[in-house]
């Protein structure tokens, strides 16, 4: 479950204008919500509050039932961001490392056994289409190709939460609507999913809630 | 099935991040000079204790004329008479129980003077006996011994160590004292290396850090990282800078060998031989020496943590 509650966020301490600003929704556990706006409007800037990678300046964040705002000790921080997958839109993999190294990261992270971690990486490599290229360096493939490494990074753990920052920019269309598909079956299996989008057809393909920004505003909360 | 590349890949690259030959070499080079220190500290430290104890306890009598009878009147009296060496052999016995009086022999007495006067066995420069007297722990020789020796049997000179112990103690606690600032001087800069390394090797892997961070890794994982690799480097300088200092060190305890002797019997003008060499060293100062790379290891695995962590700070 994911709460706010007049959240508001500033680049820096002092910076008069915030770039969030009082911000209050609350997306149920196994949830789906479009995050829609225009450039700008602060889509990544949310996302990246919501994993936690920066803390809000006013205001309370309740992420899957821990109040980040009140739990600032950062091993419970570290802890929340294990249960969060995160596709950012320059994807952050690690250019030296094989497409199967970068998708066991966070489970390895995690000390989970290795036989599991196997397991799980061979099969979610396989069903975003890059099975065969597990040993191939993630600095060699194409973006659709980095694209899909880092959403199979994203859900491999099998997070508690799923952020996605523009997740099909770099897809052919039927990988799109395939992860679109993935997305809409792990929140239908209690996983809550933020999807921010530019693409409308893809917005018109899975009709959800949307969360509209202006300016670091919510001006339409879908629920 | 295995994963290609599979095991404890992490992306950080610390090869690369944390290049081995500056760390190392500069390591090794701060261990050479504590290897040097610490010697020197181990003698300082062992002649502090020597002046503070054994030779502090120490007189040393000369008599002239050792064989020559004590006083002679007649032609009858001259073989009942002891000899001078004897009669103050015999005023000694009378100093309190625990004290023990040796009269140097023939040949221990020329093997002393050999630098002096060469093969002092055959030399025709009529040479006095010498006495070492040594005190019991605790005790001091009588305040009027050379008056009463020198009455009993005149020429006889007493040279007591206590004056020059207490100055040579004061010395060789100030060197150790130089010593102790010495050695905290290379671990200062030896912190103040790896500190720089690790700041070198955190700027180039910022990104990386950050996705590592993102993806859940604890400080203590980055930390642990870090710390293993400048460890594992400080640890491998410290063994060779020890091993570098290690020759001239032995060379220079060769040197110093014959000085070291406790008592003058057990005085030698000749440096050991190189095989024995190893069983004369310091036990405590080989310890020091051994301990060294660990030292450096360990100052190298506390100071990336630290810097590490703080850096981690700025994240949130």
């Amino acid at each position: 479950m994911i709460r706010l509650t007049n959240v508001s966020w500033r680049r820096e301490r002092k910076a008069s204008t915030p770039v969030l600003s009082n911000l209050s929704f609350e997306v149920p556990q196994g949830g789906f919500r479009w995050l829609l706006g225009p450039s700008g409007a602060g889509k990544t800037s949310l996302l990246s509050l919501l994993h936690v990678e920066s803390l809000p300046s006013d205001g309370t964040l309740c992420l899957l039932d821990k109040d980040v705002t009140a739990h600032t000790h950062r091993s419970v921080l570290v802890r929340l961001r294990q249960r969060i997958g995160m596709v950012h839109q320059d994807f952050r993999l690690m250019p030296d490392l094989s497409v199967a190294d970068n998708v066991a990261l966070p489970m390895r992270l995690q000390h989970r056994p290795e036989d599991e971690i196997t397991d799980e990486v061979q099969s979610i490599l396989k069903w975003v289409g890059l099975g065969d290229q597990l040993g191939v360096r993630a600095s060699r493939l194409s973006g659709g190709e980095q694209q899909r490494t880092a959403i199979a990074r994203a859900i491999v753990h099998r997070p508690g939460l799923i952020l996605a920052d523009e997740p099909t920019n770099a897809l052919e269309e039927p990988q799109a609507h395939k992860l679109l598909d993935m997305f809409s079956e792990l929140s239908s299996m209690g996983t809550t999913v933020i999807v921010a989008t530019h693409n409308e057809a893809l917005v018109r393909r899975l009709p959800r809630p949307a969360l509209v920004l202006e300016r670091g505003r919510l001006v339409q909360d879908g629920a | 099935m295995a994963l290609p590349f599979s095991g404890r890949k992490d992306g950080l690259s610390l090869s690369e991040a944390l290049p081995d030959r500056s760390l190392f070499i500069l390591v090794a080079m701060m261990s050479f000079l504590a290897a040097l220190t610490l010697t020197g500290a181990t003698g300082a430290r062992t002649l502090s204790t020597r002046w503070a104890g054994g030779a502090a306890q120490l007189l040393t009598i000369q008599v002239s004329e050792p064989d020559q009878p004590l006083a002679v009147t007649s032609k009858a009296d001259k073989t009942a008479q002891p000899t001078r060496a004897d009669a103050v052999l015999a005023d000694l016995a009378t100093l309190p129980t625990g004290t023990q009086v040796h009269r140097l022999t023939q040949d221990e007495l020329a093997r002393l003077l050999t630098p002096w006067l060469g093969d002092a066995g055959k030399t025709a420069l009529p040479l006095p006996a010498v006495i070492e007297v040594r005190l019991a722990e605790g005790q001091e020789a009588p305040t009027n011994l050379e008056q009463t020796l020198d009455a009993h049997v005149p020429g006889t000179v007493v040279e007591h160590n206590a004056e020059w112990s207490t100055r040579l103690r004061a010395l060789a606690q100030s060197l150790l004292a130089c010593a102790a600032l010495a050695l905290a001087t290379v671990g200062g800069i030896a912190t103040m290396i790896t500190a720089l390394a690790t700041k070198a090797g955190l700027s180039t892997r910022r990104d990386i850090i950050k996705i590592l961070h993102g993806l859940g890794a604890t400080d203590s994982y980055i930390a642990g990282r870090f710390a293993w690799r400048t460890g594992g480097l400080a640890l491998g300088g410290g063994l060779l800078g020890t091993l570098l200092a290690m020759a001239p060190l032995l060379l220079l305890f060769r040197m110093a060998a014959p000085f070291a002797a406790s008592t003058l019997q057990a005085a030698s003008t000749t440096m050991p031989d190189w095989r024995t060499l190893p069983d004369l060293l310091p036990g405590d100062m080989l310890i020091g020496l051994a301990a060294l790379p660990f030292v450096a290891a360990f100052i190298g695995w506390v100071t990336t943590q630290f810097m590490v962590r703080v850096w981690l700070r700025r994240l949130p």
